[in-house]
This record gives C-alpha cells, sequence and structure tokens, in this order.
C-alpha cells in the first residue's frame, strides 16, 4: 500500500510544518531544564510546599508576568529580585516552558 | 528475514553469535567511570546530578565514609533547640535507589592521578575516567597556639557537624547563670562565613531561655569584620542586651593562646577563664584533595571558574569548601551550585551533553532569635579569571518583624528544598 506523500495532504502539511517549529520549542525546554537547576535548590521539584512556593505546572504568561515584577522590584523579596535581575527574556521563557511543562503538586 | 535464515547468515560470516562466552569485546564501549569522593553538598550533588541526566551512560560511584550525613548547615539550629538531631541527619538510600549511584562507604586511602585510580582504607582500588573531589575542610588546629584535635575534645570547634556538634550542645545545656563563653573566631577564608555569629545568636538563645541573667559571651575575632556584622549587632543589642561582647583583634591585641586543662584563653589585652570555649580555627582544603596536589600553598584548590575543573588536572573537579570560589562563599549552598555546574561539564565530556554557560548562585541565611532570620546572598559567574559576582543582596537593619518571620520560613523551606535536592 503506498504511503501518501506530506504534499498530496493538508493535514500532513501541517504536521510537517509543526515538526519543524517543534524543534525550537523543545529546546527553549531543553535550556529551561539546565536553567531549572539553580531553582531546585529552593524549590522543590517534588512541588511540597514547605515555606517556600512551588512553581509546577504554571500556565507559562504568568510565570513570566510574576518573573518580570520580580525583575523590576515590583514584588519584594531581595532573592528572587536577584535571580530574575541576571535572567534575559529568553532565560524566563525557557523556565516557564520547562517548569510548566511538569505535573501540577497534589493538593496541600 | 526470518530467525533461521539470519543464523545461518551470522555463521556463514563467522561473526560472533554467542558474546557470553567471550572476553569483553574489544569494540564494546565500558560505561565511562566517574568517581565522587565526599558525600556532602558538594558531592552528593555532583553524583546524583551525573547519575540523573546521563540516562545511564555513566558509570557514578560516592566513596563517603558516613553513612548517613549530618548538615553542618542548620546544626546552629540544633544547638539553639530549633531543630532535632534527626531532622539534619539525611541518608544516602535514595541516590542509590532512585539515581543508580554507586555507593561506597569507605574513606579514600589516595588519589593517584597518573593512574586515574583512587585506593581505599580497604586496600582495593577503583579506576576513574573523570574524578570529583569534595571534601570538605580540615582545621588547621595549629594556627590557635595551645589547640589541638584532642583540646577539641574540651574545647570543641563542632566545625564538622557530628559528635562535636553533640558535645557542645551537651557543654552549652549544662552551664548554670553566671558563666563566661569565650569564642575564638576564625580569618578568613573559612565554612560558612556568618556561621560562629549565627552560633553565638544559638547560644544566646539557649541560656536567655533558660532565664541566665548573667551569663556573657565573648568572641574574640581574628578579623575585623564580619559577615552582616550590622544586621547581628542590632539582633544582639535586641534580644540579648548585655550578653554579647564582639572584640576585633585592634581591640584584643592576638589570641595568644589557649588552655584546655585550665579552661583559659589568653589575648594580648587579658587571659579569660571560660566554662565554655569554642575555638573555631583557620581552616583548609580536606587532607586527601592537598595529597593529590590539588592544593596550592593557601591550602585550598584553585579550579577554572567556568568549568569547576581543577587548574591541576584536566580530568579532576574541586568543588564546595576546598576549592577556592573567587566571591562566593564557603557554603553548602555554593557547592551544590558549582556541583550543577560540574556535572554539567563532567556529561559534556562523557556523554555528549549540552552544556551552558556557568552560572553560580548562593544564599545564606542566619537565625538571631525565634522568627528573626536575616540572609545575604548573590549570583555569579566566571569573569575575569574567577566566580565573580553580578550582583548581591542582603538583608536591612530596621526591617519589619514580619519580613523577619517570612525570612525564617524561607530558610526553614530552603533546608527542606534544598535537602531533598542533594539527598534525592
Amino acid at each position: 500500500m503506498p504511503s501518501p506523500l506530506p504534499w498530496r495532504k493538508p493535514a500532513a502539511a501541517a504536521a510537517l510544518l509543526a515538526a519543524l517549529t517543534v524543534p525550537a520549542r523543545a529546546a527553549d525546554r531543553a535550556f529551561g531544564e539546565y536553567l531549572s537547576s539553580e531553582c531546585v535548590a529552593c524549590h522543590q521539584l517534588s512541588g511540597r510546599y514547605q515555606g517556600i512556593p512551588p512553581i509546577l505546572a504554571w500556565p507559562e504568561e504568568t510565570f513570566v508576568a510574576v518573573m518580570n515584577e520580580y525583575k523590576l522590584r515590583r514584588r519584594a523579596n531581595p532573592v528572587m529580585q536577584t535571580i530574575a535581575a541576571r535572567l534575559s527574556d529568553e532565560e524566563i521563557a525557557a523556565l516557564a516552558a520547562y517548569f510548566g511543562s511538569l505535573p501540577a503538586p497534589p493538593a496541600q | 528475514m526470518t530467525r533461521i535464515h539470519r543464523r545461518r547468515f551470522l555463521a556463514g560470516t563467522g561473526a560472533v553469535v554467542f558474546a557470553g562466552h567471550l572476553p569483553r569485546p574489544a569494540l564494546a564501549q565500558a560505561k565511562p567511570r566517574v568517581i565522587v569522593v565526599g558525600g556532602g553538598p558538594g558531592g552528593a550533588t555532583a553524583a546524583k546530578y551525573i547519575a540523573k541526566d546521563s540516562n545511564g551512560a555513566i558509570e557514578v560511584t560516592l566513596v563517603e565514609p558516613q553513612r548517613a550525613f549530618t548538615t553542618c548547615f542548620h546544626s546552629n539550629l540544633f544547638l539553639g533547640g530549633f531543630r532535632d538531631w534527626a531532622s539534619i541527619t539525611h541518608s544516602y538510600d535514595k541516590l542509590a535507589s532512585g539515581y543508580g549511584v554507586r555507593l561506597v562507604h569507605q574513606a579514600v586511602a589516595a588519589i593517584d592521578r597518573n593512574a586515574r585510580t583512587i585506593r581505599l582504607a580497604d586496600g582495593s582500588e577503583m579506576g576513574y575516567d573523570r574524578l570529583v573531589v569534595a571534601p570538605g575542610i580540615d582545621l588547621r588546629f595549629d594556627s590557635v597556639p595551645g589547640y589541638s584535635e584532642e583540646a577539641a575534645e574540651v574545647m570543641p570547634h563542632a566545625w564538622k557537624a557530628g559528635p562535636q556538634t553533640q558535645l557542645l550542645k551537651k557543654q552549652l545545656e549544662a552551664l548554670a547563670d553566671g558563666s563566661l563563653i569565650v569564642m575564638v573566631a576564625p580569618p578568613n577564608p573559612y565554612r560558612c562565613p556568618p556561621g560562629p555569629y549565627e552560633r553565638v545568636s544559638m547560644m544566646a538563645h539557649v541560656l536567655k531561655a533558660k532565664g541566665h541573667k548573667t551569663s556573657r559571651i565573648v568572641v574574640l575575632d581574628s578579623k575585623d569584620s564580619f559577615s552582616k556584622q550590622g544586621l547581628f549587632q542590632e539582633g544582639w543589642e535586641r534580644h540579648y542586651p548585655g550578653m554579647v561582647e564582639w572584640q576585633d583583634p585592634k581591640m584584643h591585641g592576638g589570641i595568644k593562646g589557649v588552655d584546655p586543662s585550665a579552661m583559659t584563653v589568653r589575648t594580648d589585652l587579658e587571659t579569660y577563664k571560660a566554662a565554655l570555649v569554642n575555638v573555631i580555627p583557620a581552616q583548609m582544603a580536606g587532607k586527601i584533595a592537598r595529597d593529590a596536589g590539588l592544593a596550592n600553598q593557601t591550602g585550598w584548590c584553585p579550579v577554572d571558574p567556568a568549568s569547576m575543573k581543577s587548574v591541576s588536572d584536566p580530568n579532576v573537579y574541586v568543588v564546595g569548601d576546598a576549592c577556592i570560589p573567587g566571591d562566593m562563599p564557603k557554603s553548602a549552598f555554593s557547592a551544590n551550585s558549582q556541583a550543577k555546574v560540574a556535572a554539567m561539564m563532567v556529561r559534556g565530556e562523557l556523554a555528549q551533553a549540552r552544556t551552558f554557560p556557568a552560572r553560580y548562585t548562593n544564599t545564606c541565611w542566619s537565625l538571631i532569635e525565634t522568627d528573626d532570620t536575616v540572609k545575604v546572598g548573590g549570583a555569579y559567574e566566571a569573569k575575569d579569571g574567577k566566580i565573580a559576582a553580578v550582583s548581591t543582596f542582603v538583608s536591612q537593619k530596621g526591617e519589619t518583624p514580619e519580613v523577619r518571620r517570612q525570612t525564617q520560613a524561607e530558610n526553614m523551606g530552603w533546608y527542606a528544598g534544598f535537602t531533598a535536592d542533594v539527598f534525592g
């Protein structure tokens, strides 16, 4: 049975286009995973909340917004302000993608 | 091709079919081996992160004599009665069961960097492709005249958590009102810059809680200033008025010696007879690192700030208190941060992993009194030939009680998250 050539099937063409854009997304997440090693010294990967809030499964826009508030010193906490200040927009986006992709912690 | 056809095909070409009968074929690659020396926050983090992120491609062995690790960080809180012993002691089981790290509970007797082997206390040898050395500190007992390892049984340093911490706690709890505590504080660089002053705070807390009215703590420092000094002194004045006296070298004129049998501490200014003496001497890298030729004349190990590689050996990394950390303090947080960079570089070398420019971070929290905690920290990167601070922060005098209470909640949260990160 011959398989259809991609350009003959719009759905397949769309999938091919998606495949071309997915690597950039995956690279963000991989970069985010590397950067996350700095965060998990305090923010538990298990999602447990013991004095320091969990940051798993946040919508990416929320994550980015909160980090920008720390960067602009509109949110208090000198530890987070220092950390946010040295993260570029690309790095914050990568972290948002990585942590956002992790499963939400169980309700506590 | 059906199974029978494949067998005939392989037999016909003379290819090896029963690999189990032969010695390891030359073509088959043995897994690269990493040995980590030392299971503190630096070593345990390195072992975990190399194993965790290499998907079994690297064989990781952690060599650490202790079967459980009591953290020096937060041992002051144990001293102050804010934590119990079990809560600051951690097993290595999860590193083995969760990440496949091989545990060897022995001391390392020697490192042969030419042969790339280590020799264990029992005489056996292990080979490595890369070595991560994280032995922590050793005390320079002779930096304080009259002090020694034997003297530490009477005048504890408690600068390595374990029996020394228990001894100091026992001595502290036994004090009657009217006691004099003398602390000899170390010169830079040393493990945990604010540590001695958090300890002073914890000792003062215990005595205050017991209702002592006239007990005093005298700190004889080898330094002209110390970490978070303004904050500690403000806190001591607020919480323990009249109890704590800090002297810099200009004031006491130099520490002339200690006498453990007489329980005296002599400075140029006067001689103190004390009920409890806590001597924290000058320090150096752990012996195994020095014996292996990884330290310079300062007694600490210089490293490449972009990778944590020893400048003496491209196959060896040094992380944690034993290394020369540039602007970073010697702290558990720093050790964990440095270990993550080293782990990434090792995986880059041995497992073709992606590597990124090194980033480092540190935060140190110090408890002054119940719900009154201050912090200091920073972000760092490799710059100007060292690990250089990019930005730093510190708590401010006059912060509200609510801010200090939240800082303490953060301190406790950090410890829980941090030990989960380090020990699995």
